[in-house]
């Protein structure tokens, strides 16, 4: 057994906890036991190898758990069980929100719920104010709890994504091993989930909480039946420090405003904001010009307004353009173009298989495992994909990630790694235009890649005989997997959409 | 027996006579510039190695050796007898150097070393080492392989011999020379202590340099310009409608290159270069080597100048084309690889410093350069082809921001790759300058291809805070063009 260590919790020095809320605490803490399986993107056909888990959970209004996303991503089995009954009930994922490292678990025996009620959330606690961490973490099987002050409130990457950065809160308690998705309170109240911290060599004494804002935005979104993601206005900016800067776009040196350096194709403000643009307000917050906007009275990044909001919603900006104020209302949705950079948990790796030739979309989960291979063409590929805006032309690229060794490939290993301009004169932009190039060959397919590669040249009667005995040799029962459609399907809602 | 014993010394006397009239110690002085600190030098370190006299009474050294000198001196084995020298010709590609005594006499006495001929895998050979008294130490060596791999600067190749010698730990080692029956059959390079091997230039790549640089005009060792694949594969082959054996793919053609310029395309087949069969793997068979990659065929049997005669497939028809070798694929590109012994450009304006780029400035990032150096710049480098084609557009890139309070807000910045000046298109760093003098009031506009786009400095205020930057980071020239 392991236990989630994502998360990490301390806890602290209290005064103020009272002896209710360790009742409450105790009576609505729940362990979650997880059996996960986790996908194989070297071997994308086969179903990932088995493992277990422990984290922690607790009750909120309306009989749902929360915890967090990294315990139960991959789950095939989740039990839970509370401090006051020894039986363990079975749970299922009812949403999950891998950006911001958040799941709701639902329990369909009634009697699961006996003697629970709930735990109501608080607020963003004070800076060196005690907070109360309760889980489950390594080192017994009962309940634990510990105690910290919050250390630090800002900005920090959500490591579970890979790709997200929301607000989180630091603080100073002893962190382990399945503290994961415990409730962190204070006065009676739920200020945080345990999620994430450092290994002890790295850091000591630094765990990270998911703040309510976060479990609140989460817990709104699914209220109409799914989770939409995070959104994102998907512009750079640049503050507007420098006086000559200032001047040339015409400005005051009042210390307001920052300028809009891109806008991502496709992105919500496509249409909507330019290049040049200088951003004065934010749904009525004047922007400072280092790109904060204050906050119930404390600074915080621009982003945070955004963060707030949901699909579909609006943010009205006040932009400065061609010397003069405009108001443009941007309506929101999620930065599609950044997902390549998340780490994919539920969906099963797609792949189009060819004569031994493995074709896959490329993801942060097959550069993890391509990651001491790749070649500076596909390392450029991949961290400059969004900046470069290159999903305009290839919304997906695909990677000829393997070579399956057989006598009829003999001369094709070496082109592992590349990435696939056209098939048979096709361009490819996505996996799904693999299959039908393919198919639309003669009696030779001819693959070329980007860059000065040699083409990979494969004869149909030669991968018709071969197929099968290759599937035989490596234990592939399916040639491809290309069924999931959506992008945004195959992130976040994935598993919902799936027990529907 | 006695007779004998005398007999053996004498020769051994003779021997040590040949050497000492052979071998110079070369001590050279080595100050590279500081890539990321332009205007500046690097703390300096000595290099030292034995050069081979050559019977005109100049002396023979790899060009690794003397690269980014100071100064070089050489220095009589037996005594401490010395005298500067000039570096008269240096290929850093070949990696050979011809230095030249301040005073011609100095050298007087020394009969010099010939070349020997071409050795073959099997063959033995010495590798000279210098005692501290002066003593010759020979090291029996045993050629294991010859063919064509990579030398330090140059990335396509160039014949070379793998030599496995138990070399002693000694001074004056940076290069050593490789020996055969008193005759220079080739030049140390590299060595590795652990595994006993090294590779050495061999004697007919040192040949082909002497040549070149005895004409007086230096002028290197040619280049195809193309990229190519292997065609053992018979899928490939019947694609692209290859002849049944030999024959390799061309699979990129510098137009500006040897084979761009006599008409070879994307997609054809090289079946034979100056007459000489190619097989699949790009081999041809050599009189004096055997078989031997296209590299050597291409590079270092043909002059520049000299004519370039191909047979190619092209679309299951073969035609023969020819050209004139020379260097152009190589010298003439947006981003040199090489930039030894010169000061980078660079030019410092309102703290904002802009730099030329090179492959020198990457390599700076250390080993893992591709992973660290701004990934733009890593990109136009590593695919300039592709990205800056046409040689005379230079890459100039801001690489960093000296703070001062006139750039306040644009200090984090470096890296980025300057597209224009208040809309006038930048193509070397040298007009930058111009464009930057001729605007003597209002904006700057700088755009860069990547974020942020535009930074804007005001030109009189530039001007007045010049000299107060230039003495707060004590930079003695604000331009190198």
């Amino acid at each position: 057994m392991k236990c989630w260590f994502l998360a990490i919790l301390g806890a602290v020095i209290s005064g103020c906890a009272k002896d209710g809320q360790l009742h409450e605490a105790k009576k609505n803490t729940v362990m979650v036991e997880v059996t996960s399986q986790v996908w194989d993107y070297r071997l994308p056909w086969n179903p990932g190898t088995v493992s277990s888990g422990r984290g922690a959970g607790f009750i909120v209004a309306g009989k749902r758990i929360i915890t967090n996303a990294h315990v139960i991503s991959g789950a095939r089995n989740i039990t839970v069980q509370r401090e006051a009954d020894p039986r363990r009930y079975a749970a299922k994922v009812k949403y999950v929100a891998h950006d911001c490292d958040l799941a709701m678990l639902e329990v369909e025996d009634p009697a699961f719920f006996k003697g629970t009620t709930h735990l109501d959330l608080g607020g963003i606690p004070e800076l060196e104010s005690v907070v109360s961490v309760y889980g489950f973490p390594i080192g017994g099987d009962r309940l634990s709890v510990t105690r910290g002050v919050v250390s630090r409130i800002d900005y920090n990457a959500y490591t579970h994504s890979g790709r997200e950065s929301h607000l989180a809160i630091q603080i100073d308690a002893a962190i382990n091993p399945g503290n994961s998705g415990g409730p962190v309170m204070q006065s009676d109240k739920v200020v945080g989930v345990a999620f994430q911290g450092f290994r002890g060599d790295v850091a000591q004494n630094v765990g990270y909480m998911i703040p309510t804002p976060v479990i609140r935005r989460f817990l709104k979104d699914v209220e109409d039946g799914r989770y939409d993601y995070y959104v994102d206005i998907a512009v750079r900016w640049m503050p507007l420090e420098n006086p000559a800067m200032r001047k040339y776009l015409g400005l005051a040196n009042d210390g307001r405003g920052v300028v809009v350096t891109d806008v991502f194709s496709e992105g919500s403000s496509d249409g909507y904001l330019n290049k040049g643009d200088v951003l004065l307000s934010i749904d009525g917050h004047p922007i400072e010009s280092d790109g904060s906007v204050r906050l119930e009275g404390k600074p915080v990044q621009l982003e945070e307004i955004v963060e707030r909001k949901f699909s579909r919603e609006e943010v009205r900006l006040e932009v400065w353009r061609g010397g003069q104020t405009e108001t443009v209302n941007v309506p929101l949705k999620p930065a599609d173009m950044f997902s390549m950079y998340e780490i994919l948990y539920e969906p099963p790796p797609r792949y189009v298989l060819y004569g031994g030739l493995v074709f896959q979309p490329l993801t942060a989960n097959l550069m993890a495992v391509l990651a001491g291979s790749a070649d500076l063409r596909l390392k450029q590929k991949y961290t400059m994909f969004a900046t470069d805006q290159m999903y305009r032309e290839t919304p997906e690229p695909v990677i000829l990630s393997a070579v399956l060794p057989d006598p009829s490939n003999v001369y094709l290993r070496g082109l592992a790694g590349q990435i696939v301009r056209e098939i048979n004169g096709r361009k490819i932009r996505t996996l799904a235009d693999v299959e039908p190039a393919l198919a639309a060959n003669g009696e030779r397919s001819v693959i070329r890649f980007e860059g000065d590669s040699r083409p990979a040249v494969l004869k149909r009667e030669e991968v018709d005989r071969s197929t099968p005995r290759i599937m035989a040799q490596y234990g592939i029962s399916e040639a491809s997997r290309t069924e999931v459609g959506s992008r945004r399907l195959a992130k976040g809602s994935y598993s919902q959409e799936e027990k529907k | 027996m006695i007779l004998g014993l005398f007999l053996a010394s004498a020769a051994w006397a003779a021997e040590q006579d040949e050497a000492q009239g052979s071998v110079v110690r070369v001590r050279a002085a080595i100050q590279p510039y500081d890539q990321f600190r332009p205007w500046q030098k690097k703390a300096p370190y000595g290099l030292n190695g034995i050069g081979v006299v050559l019977p005109g009474g100049k002396v023979l050294v790899t060009a690794a050796l003397v690269a980014n000198r100071t100064e070089v001196g050489l220095e009589k084995p037996g005594s401490a007898e010395k005298c500067a020298a000039e570096v008269e010709a240096i290929d850093y590609e070949a990696n050979l150097a011809v230095l030249r005594p301040e005073k011609a006499e100095f050298l007087k006495g020394f009969k010099g070393l010939a070349l020997g001929p071409a050795l073959k895998a099997g063959d033995t050979a010495e590798v000279w080492q210098l005692e501290r008294n002066g003593e010759l130490l020979r090291n029996q060596a045993e050629i294991l392989t010859v063919g064509v791999g990579r030398y330090p600067n140059d990335e396509a190749g160039f014949l070379q011999y793998g030599v496995r010698v138990s070399l002693p730990k000694r001074d004056d080692s940076y290069t050593l020379p490789l020996i055969r029956q008193n005759q220079l059959v080739g030049m140390v390079m590299m060595y590795d202590r652990d595994s006993q091997e090294g590779t050495a230039i061999p004697g007919p790549m040192i040949d082909r340099f002497l040549q070149d640089v005895a004409d007086g005009k230096y002028e290197g060792f040619p280049t195809l310009g193309v990229s190519w694949t292997t065609l053992r594969d018979p899928n490939l082959r019947e694609e692209v409608k290859a002849p049944k054996s030999g024959g390799i793919l061309v699979t990129r053609v510098n137009p500006r290159g040897t084979a761009g310029r006599a008409g070879l395309k994307e997609g054809d087949v090289i079946l034979s270069v100056d007459g000489m069969k190619l097989d699949e793997d790009g081999n041809y068979r050599d009189p004096l080597y055997g078989l031997t990659a296209i590299g050597n065929l291409v590079r270092v049997r043909p002059k520049v100048g000299s004519q370039a005669k191909f047979l190619v497939s092209r679309d299951g028809k073969e035609m023969e084309l020819a050209g004139t070798y020379d260097r152009r694929a190589r010298d003439e590109a947006a981003i040199p690889t090489l930039a030894f012994d010169t000061q980078p450009r660079y030019l410092v304006l309102g703290g904002l410093v802009f730099q030329q780029l090179t492959g020198a400035y990457l390599q700076e990032w250390g080993e893992k350069w591709t992973e660290r150096a701004p990934q733009r710049l890593v990109e136009l480098f590593s695919f300039q082809q592709e990205k800056r084609p046409d040689p005379e557009k230079k890459v100039v890139f801001l690489s960093q921001v000296l703070p001062a309070a006139i750039n306040l807000g644009y200090q984090h910045y470096s890296g980025l790759v300057l597209k224009n000046v208040n809309g006038t298109e930048i193509r070397s760093l040298a007009q930058l300058a111009e464009v930057l003098d001729s605007v003597k009031e209002g904006n700057l506009i700088f755009e860069f291809t990547d974020d942020p786009g535009k930074l804007v400095l005001d030109a009189s205020e530039v001007k007045a805070r010049q000299e107060e930057i230039r003495k707060a980071y004590g930079i003695s020239e604000l331009r190198k063009l």
